[in-house]
């Protein structure tokens, strides 16, 4: 009588060993690195309708970050300047600039400039921005070196895990409150302990429970 | 080597190149890209709900009279078949912040205090006072030298010379701003400087909806404070 399996399939079971776990620890390590937000979300660099570049404005020009995003202390979102904002130095500089026109054409018919959105947390994640700046948090802890961007681009994965990576150990990326907006002040060069500053008026004790975010 | 060992061989190494090459085109974490981020439960990231500066087509602008026309008509067309009236035009951005009504004012912004609201006092003429709301002191100085830094400095530079980084680059402004260490703003009431932030001034636009109302009087006792600091203190 024949065999039923021919005597190749008596390699089957050592393929399944040697392979399955391969394939496994491919198919974790495949979810670990390309499913993680630091993957599908840090890096995202938008095309906007005008070329702005936070690297001539912020950088060389040094202006501070609150002269557009002015709402930053005072609500919880940072506002997208409104197009007076650009005029206010635009309208003596650059005046022809063809990469404006879209500028001079929103102030003029007082349409919106479609900028595309580059930061944007799930809607059932609270987040103001008020605390974290009375807190001493820089802006460049979560938004990178806006100020060497020529295309802005999401610096950080801006994920759960990453937030509270910060929730629980917050010192690492506190500053005084007067280097906010400072993107060169760097914590690992300057000593400073948040815990001895007498201009800090909040408990270093972010919130590390679910409704502290999702309300 | 015979010739099955040999397709095996190849078999195994192009099995190898694809996951290579796979891996490759999806690229490493942190690679830019225009691509915008993967949204797994779109409705629960992106809820039935306006936040600040979000897009609603419910609205349109006040700017746009041609698309609400046009879509008034289709909605007109569709009505008369016995249809729902088709998505609006989306050309036309409408925003999810709507402006107050013309005429109307929101309770508590009467804003009926000329003296803090407009810089004049009891006689309808620029007032060299505080208002009685404000009070003259250290933190008040240090507010206003940090809100002039932010907000003046890029045209009026850190010392008041008219002389900012904005008005050197780019060709430079076709009206350069004026120095405060001249006779005609030293003259100046201090409500003036207020008025000029609030209000704007020649080439210079209004700072009102960038800077509070009480950040704008700690900037004009800076700018006042500035002046004084070159006349050997006093004018």
């Amino acid at each position: 009588m024949p065999a039923i399996f021919p005597r190749w399939t008596n390699n089957i079971p050592l393929a399944i060993a040697i392979l399955a776990p391969i394939f496994g620890a491919g198919l974790v390590g495949g979810v670990w690195y390309y499913f993680s937000p630091k993957f599908t979300d840090a890096g995202y660099r938008p095309i906007q309708p005008v070329a702005f570049s936070h690297k001539l404005h912020a950088g060389d020009m040094g202006m501070d970050c609150r002269y557009c995003h002015n709402t930053v202390e005072r609500a919880a979102h940072a506002a997208i300047p409104p197009t007076q904002t650009c005029m206010n130095c635009h309208s003596q500089v650059k005046t022809d600039s063809p990469k404006l026109a879209p500028i001079r054409e929103s102030y003029e018919s007082g349409k919106s400039v479609p900028w595309i959105r580059v930061h944007q947390l799930p809607d059932y994640a609270f987040f103001d921005h008020r605390p974290h700046l009375a807190a001493g948090v820089g802006c460049v802890s979560c938004h990178g070196r806006i100020d060497q961007m020529t295309v802005v681009q999401m610096d950080q994965p801006l994920s759960m895990s990453w937030c509270l990576d910060c929730h629980r150990n917050p010192e690492p990326n506190l500053r005084p409150l007067d280097q906010i907006t400072n993107m060169g002040w760097d914590p690992a060069t300057e000593d400073y302990d948040p815990k001895a500053d007498p201009a800090r008026k909040r408990a270093l004790t972010p919130p590390e429970h679910c409704s502290g975010c999702h309300r | 080597m015979t010739r099955t060992t040999a397709t095996r061989c190849l078999k195994g190494s192009l099995l190898g190149a694809a996951v290579i090459a796979g891996g490759l085109l999806a690229g490493c974490q942190g690679n830019r890209s225009d691509e915008p981020p993967v949204h797994l439960l779109h409705n629960m990231d992106f809820q039935a709900r306006f936040d600040a500066q979000e897009k609603n087509d419910f609205f349109y602008d006040v700017d746009c009279p041609e698309e609400a026309a046009a879509d008034d008509a289709a909605a007109e067309e569709a009505a008369e078949h016995g249809e729902h009236a088709p998505h609006r035009t989306k050309t036309c951005y409408g925003r999810a912040m709507r402006e107050p009504v013309a005429g109307t004012v929101a309770r508590g912004h009467l804003k009926d205090d000329d003296h803090l609201y407009r810089g004049r006092g009891a006689d309808d003429r620029l007032a060299d006072t505080l208002p009685v709301q404000i009070e003259l002191n250290a933190a008040l100085l240090a507010r206003g030298e940090e809100r002039y830094n932010i907000y003046c400095q890029p045209c009026h530079d850190y010392s008041g010379n008219g002389e900012g980084v904005a008005t050197q680059r780019g060709g430079g402004f076709k009206v350069q701003p004026p120095s405060y260490h001249i006779d005609r703003l030293r003259a100046m009431p201090l409500g003036y400087f207020f008025k000029v932030i609030t209000d704007g001034q020649g080439t210079m636009l209004s700072y009102a909806s960038q800077i509070p109302v009480e950040d704008r009087w700690a900037i004009a006792v800076w700018v006042r404070t500035l002046q004084v600091s070159r006349t050997k203190g006093g004018k």
